[in-house]
């Protein structure tokens, strides 16, 4: 019997109302909204989710064209087409051009899935908006065919956003919110320990240190995320660095500092 | 005392609807807050707040209609270090827990341990372990934290959850506020407001609809059969008017953020920037130093640049009256015979829409900033901050 409630996994650590706002998110049976900074780790929720609780997970990937109909099923009318040059079978059927979106494929799956829409900020203001009544309802009316797919079960849907864009009210209101704010010393530990188990106890205190350090830099413009510190404590377990250097060096700091700026910033502040 | 709570939300400007509402009332009834005010305060939250940006508004509203449920404890500092002893926590063993509290079998009353507490809280002025009667770790008072009595207030110290009130106090998302002034990119996303599609314009259709041209052509047998649409562009212009005056020196990172966002944004078909010097008169300047020559003839404007254009005009409005009302109160540059008050008045009538952003705008009318008051009646007039701006946009937006 698969778990019904989700709890930090092997590789994810979740804060305590993270982990609320997914179970009350499945048992009031409303989309999870997941807001925060870049890099707190949004998209790998919805991995540790489907890990948890045993299920499958689909990915809809948001881009700034994508429009809401591509989630539900696009009709291809350029197949549709060839065959018709060529007289072909099955022209006049057109429910074999009709394929089915990351919406749709969740629907139709035979068991409950997990469906992460990923960055639904980066699409047209509007998009949201379209998806009301399918994510409402759990329903959708393909006009071609004049077929409405509904779904077997109820997918557990979770939603990442970065703020870029304002969504509107009305899709807010059906869904259950939360913030992730940014991890604090103790919570880091844990998430890097989970990430590399066997961590120079200093190397990482050390680097966890300066990490802060320039977070709490102010002329800093953009600011490292958790990942970010993952991959530069990496580098520095490769690169065999002794943690007693590292304030001083700053080694591979281009991994933790993108910008040029940024980097003149941290080198001049961070002694 | 819920429907207060709603009562309250609504009253700190948080829009909760009746149907999230009833949604938090469902989490309750399936126990997911598990009678614990903490967990409530956040099932509450995520339920009826959909941003971080009111989650300060949230804490304050709940501070006011729970406080009856919160200790009246004002903890110094100083306390709080002293009963930091997290580390002390292995030493207080099950057994010798259980002991004390044979030996004292304390029979605890909530309201007296509270009244005692603050009357302790009071008096106390130095660092205490392991005594019987001030506030401390490993003692056996009501008090502190890592003690052996099991009823009494806990201070300080770690927990794993952090309680509600801890994050109330704390309000640490007051810097998420969106009335606070804001930076470079939140300015380009409430500029994206400005769209108008124009395929809701009367406009030709121009464009080839791919759909719509093979269904027609497969439905013909496979004889091609062409079918047109209209384009999907974003058909608002936008004039962006700044005043770059002596007064505005301490907003010039404002401005300049503002600049750099219209600038960015690509969305717009056409976007024109001209500068004035705290008022507009008949010469708009090219560059924000404002120099003489630099220039071109307001009216120039009024006869090339058409009246759809979305006007902002950025400025503080801090004129001196003579600046905004007299007909030679232009010390910088011709005013073409005409005051500051009267060439703004021939803006709002060529222009069909504009706003005044104003980075320091007083709240309501306000009689001691005469000029302010004065170019509220000619403009609507918002406050330069995230809020203002997408309001601002709005009101460009709308039709009427």
């Amino acid at each position: 019997m698969a778990n019904t409630e989700f709890n930090s996994t092997q590789d994810y650590v979740a804060s305590e109302e993270l982990l609320s706002s997914v179970n009350v998110a499945i048992a009031l049976k409303k989309p999870l909204l997941i807001k925060g900074e870049p890099g707190t780790g949004k998209t790998m929720l919805a991995q540790a989710v489907a890990n948890s609780l045993g299920k499958k997970l689909i990915i809809w990937n948001i881009k700034s064209t994508t429009k809401a109909q591509d989630g539900l099923y696009m009709y291809d009318t350029i197949q549709r087409l060839y065959d018709g040059q060529f007289g072909e079978e099955g022209v006049d059927d057109i429910a074999r051009y009709i394929k089915l979106g990351k919406l749709g494929e969740a629907f139709e799956s035979d068991e409950q899935v997990v469906l992460l829409i990923d960055e639904i900020d980066k699409a047209d203001l509007e998009f949201p908006n379209d998806l009301l009544w399918e994510l409402d309802q759990m329903e959708f009316y393909i006009h071609e065919t004049k077929r409405t797919v509904k779904a077997k079960h109820r997918p557990i849907v979770i939603i990442t956003s970065n703020a870029e864009k304002e969504l509107p009210d009305a899709f807010l209101r059906r869904c259950i919110f939360h913030y992730i704010d940014f991890p604090g010393a103790e919570l880091m530990e844990e998430i890097i320990k989970t990430h590399y188990p066997d961590v120079e106890e200093n190397l990482m205190k050390n680097a966890m240190q300066v990490f802060y350090d320039i977070r709490a830099l102010r002329d800093v413009r953009k600011k490292p995320s958790t990942s970010e510190l993952i991959d530069w404590i990496n580098a520095l377990q490769i690169g065999g660095i002794s943690a007693d250097t590292l304030r001083a060096k700053l080694p591979f700091v281009g991994v933790v500092v993108k910008k040029d700026e940024d980097l003149e910033t941290v080198r001049q502040e961070i002694h | 005392m819920f429907s207060k709570f709603f009562y309250t939300l609504k009253d700190k400007g948080l829009e909760v609807s009746l149907g999230e509402w009833l949604d938090l009332q469902e989490a309750l009834d399936k126990g997911l807050c598990e009678s614990s005010l903490t967990q409530f305060y956040y099932v509450a939250r995520m339920i009826l707040v959909k941003s971080e940006t009111e989650f300060d508004k949230f804490d304050m509203a709940f501070e006011e209609c729970f406080k009856g449920v919160k200790m009246e404890t004002e903890i110094g500092k100083n306390m709080l270090r002293w009963l930091d002893k997290s580390d002390m926590m292995e030493l207080a063993h099950e057994e010798a827990r259980n002991h004390l509290n044979q030996v004292e079998d304390i029979h605890v009353d909530k309201e007296d341990v509270e009244q005692t507490f603050k009357q302790r809280l009071k008096d106390q002025n130095e660092e205490h372990n392991g005594g019987s009667f001030w506030i401390g770790t490993m003692g056996k008072t009501s008090f502190g934290n890592t003690g052996g009595n099991v009823g009494g207030v806990r201070v300080g110290g770690q927990t794993g959850y952090q309680s509600a009130f801890s994050v109330v106090g704390a309000r640490k998302y007051r810097d998420f506020r969106d009335d606070k002034v804001i930076d470079n990119r939140q300015f380009q996303m409430a500029l994206k407001r400005l769209r108008q599609f124009s395929t809701k314009l009367d406009i030709p259709k121009s464009e080839l609809d791919i759909d719509g041209t093979i269904d027609k052509t497969c439905n013909n047998g496979g004889y091609l059969q062409i079918e047109m649409m209209k384009p999907r562009k974003n058909a608002v212009k936008l004039l962006l008017l700044m005043d770059s005056g002596g007064t505005m020196i301490p907003y010039t990172r404002l401005m300049n953020d503002l600049f750099q966002s219209v600038n960015k944004s690509n969305h717009f078909k056409d976007v024109k920037v001209y500068y004035f010097h705290n008022c507009i008169y008949s010469k708009l300047y090219k560059t924000p130093e404002c120099e003489n020559g630099d220039w071109i003839d307001t009216e120039w404007l009024f006869r090339n640049v058409d009246s759809d254009y979305k006007v902002i005009i950025v400025g503080d409005a801090a004129m001196a009256p003579e600046e905004l009302y007299s007909e030679s109160g232009n010390y910088r540059g011709p005013n073409g015979g005409l005051s500051g008050f009267q060439w703004l008045h021939l803006v709002k009538r060529h222009y069909k829409k504009v706003v005044w952003m104003n980075p320091k705008m007083a709240p309501g009318r306000a009689p001691w900033r005469e000029a302010e008051t004065a170019v509220k009646e000619i403009f609507p007039m918002y406050k330069l901050t995230v809020k203002g701006l997408n309001e601002a946009m709005v009101k460009l937006m709308a039709t009427k």
